[in-house]
């Protein structure tokens, strides 16, 4: 076992971060694949909306599981179909209550849905808490590869944000619950006494984003790790987002430094002076960073596609 | 003959009295409730449906689920907001205080 793999095989949970080119897809199948080669059944989880893992692999991976080896499952999630089950159970659940003259009134607003800013995200990141919390998907690791930098930081920020927005609601609907009650008792009215079920979609709602946040900052289960390259922009990327993560109070376990240019005999100035810039670029970057470098990659000489190739990066990783 | 007479009577009064009072008191008190009852909904509603009007929501994904709960509470919001000629008017007879 090399660093990284070793490094995530206790850990649950892995998330593989950076700029969008870096080699995320690559690392994290790579990693997943080792992992799951010390007898630990491994789900490799895509949440990027354009996904490589099917290129990574050469096979069609889809939205539904999918087995590469005995104990290497993948997934890569479909937003768009993850929204449309989510507007089509709110359809049937709008048919049991209201009236279908109604129905087609609101109709309109659950089009709307779908174009929503952010309707992506949250059905990405719904997907994601249900593969944490299904209890039938029975991995020993999960590893996600996850979509640029933004992306993903957003998807991490999400359940804060959510949960301030989602705690002022539950407090409006309470407090109208408990004066509905007043009202009603002071007509002595034997008021409905069962649970508002508005309040209880919502509180519902707010346990799955606080699972979420509490799987994200458990150190114990849950890893990150970013891909850079030996560049100026991607380690200024990785600055941000690692700066951004601590504000969330999230932090990184490591860093891996891929494509880096090879010491090559008798080689080209031009070369040369390449790999004089990434030296310094990694001096940099471990100054200004201070987290653990857990692997390097050098810049391979073919591309790696396929299982047999990926298995090439296992001195590496 | 006159004491049943006057029991009824007395039984009207104390009727007439109780109804006075639920009247007076009753629906003044509900009155000022359902007040609030309104102003926690408009809050509850921009929050849920403000991106319809302009104002950002986190997450207006997640409120779509909570309509189908909410439509009868949404006619009767709306036919209250069209009804009103003006905000201001709604607003200042809130602390009208003498009846």
């Amino acid at each position: 076992m090399t660093s990284v793999v070793e490094k995530v095989i206790g850990k649950k949970f892995t998330f593989f971060s950076g700029k969008g080119g870096v080699g995320k897809s690559t690392c994290a199948a790579a990693t997943a694949l080792f992992i799951s080669e010390n007898d630990r059944k491994t789900l490799l989880v895509s949440t990027d909306p354009a996904h490589s893992l099917s290129d990574v692999f050469n096979k069609k991976i889809g939205r539904s599981i999918f087995s590469i080896t005995e104990h290497l499952d993948a997934l890569e999630i479909d937003p768009s179909f993850e929204a449309k089950k989510y507007v089509r159970r709110v359809k049937s659940d709008i048919s049991g209550i209201i009236s279908p003259v109604l129905i087609s009134e609101i109709k309109k607003q659950i089009e709307i849905a779908y174009l929503t800013p952010g309707a992506e995200e949250a059905a990405i990141f719904d997907k994601f808490i249900e593969i944490t919390q299904n209890k039938k998907l029975n991995y020993d690791n999960i590893v996600f590869d996850t979509a640029p930098t933004g992306h993903t930081l957003r998807l991490l920020s999400l359940p804060k944000i959510l949960g301030v927005w989602i705690d002022s609601l539950i407090e409006k609907r309470r407090k109208i619950v408990q004066l509905k009650k007043s009202v009603d008792r002071i007509y002595g009215r034997k008021g409905k006494n069962n649970e508002d079920p508005l309040l209880s979609l919502l509180l519902k709602r707010r346990s799955r984003f606080e699972l979420a946040r509490k799987i994200l900052l458990d150190k114990n289960r849950t890893c990150f790790i970013f891909v850079v390259t030996p560049e100026k922009l991607s380690i200024a990327e990785t600055k941000m987002s690692v700066e951004l993560l601590k504000k969330y109070k999230i932090e990184i376990t490591g860093l891996i430094i891929n494509r880096i240019t090879p010491e090559v005999k008798n080689g080209s100035p031009f070369l040369e002076k390449r790999r004089k810039i990434e030296l310094q670029n990694i001096e940099h970057l471990n100054a200004l960073l201070k987290v653990n470098i857990l692997a390097k990659i050098p810049l391979l000489d073919m591309d790696i596609q396929g299982i047999e190739q990926l298995r090439k990066l296992r001195e590496y990783i | 003959m006159s004491e049943n007479k006057m029991k009824k009577t007395i039984l009207k009064i104390k009727e007439n009295l109780s109804d006075f009072a639920e009247g007076f008191f009753k629906e003044q008190a509900a009155g000022i409730l359902e007040k609030e009852i309104e102003d926690f909904n408009d809050m509850f509603m921009i929050l849920c449906f403000g991106d319809l009007l302009g104002i950002p929501t986190p997450a207006s994904y997640y409120t779509l689920e909570l309509l189908p709960y909410f439509i009868g509470e949404i006619d009767r919001w709306e036919s209250r907001i069209n009804r009103r000629s003006k905000v201001f008017s709604e607003r200042c007879a809130r602390y009208d205080f003498c009846c």
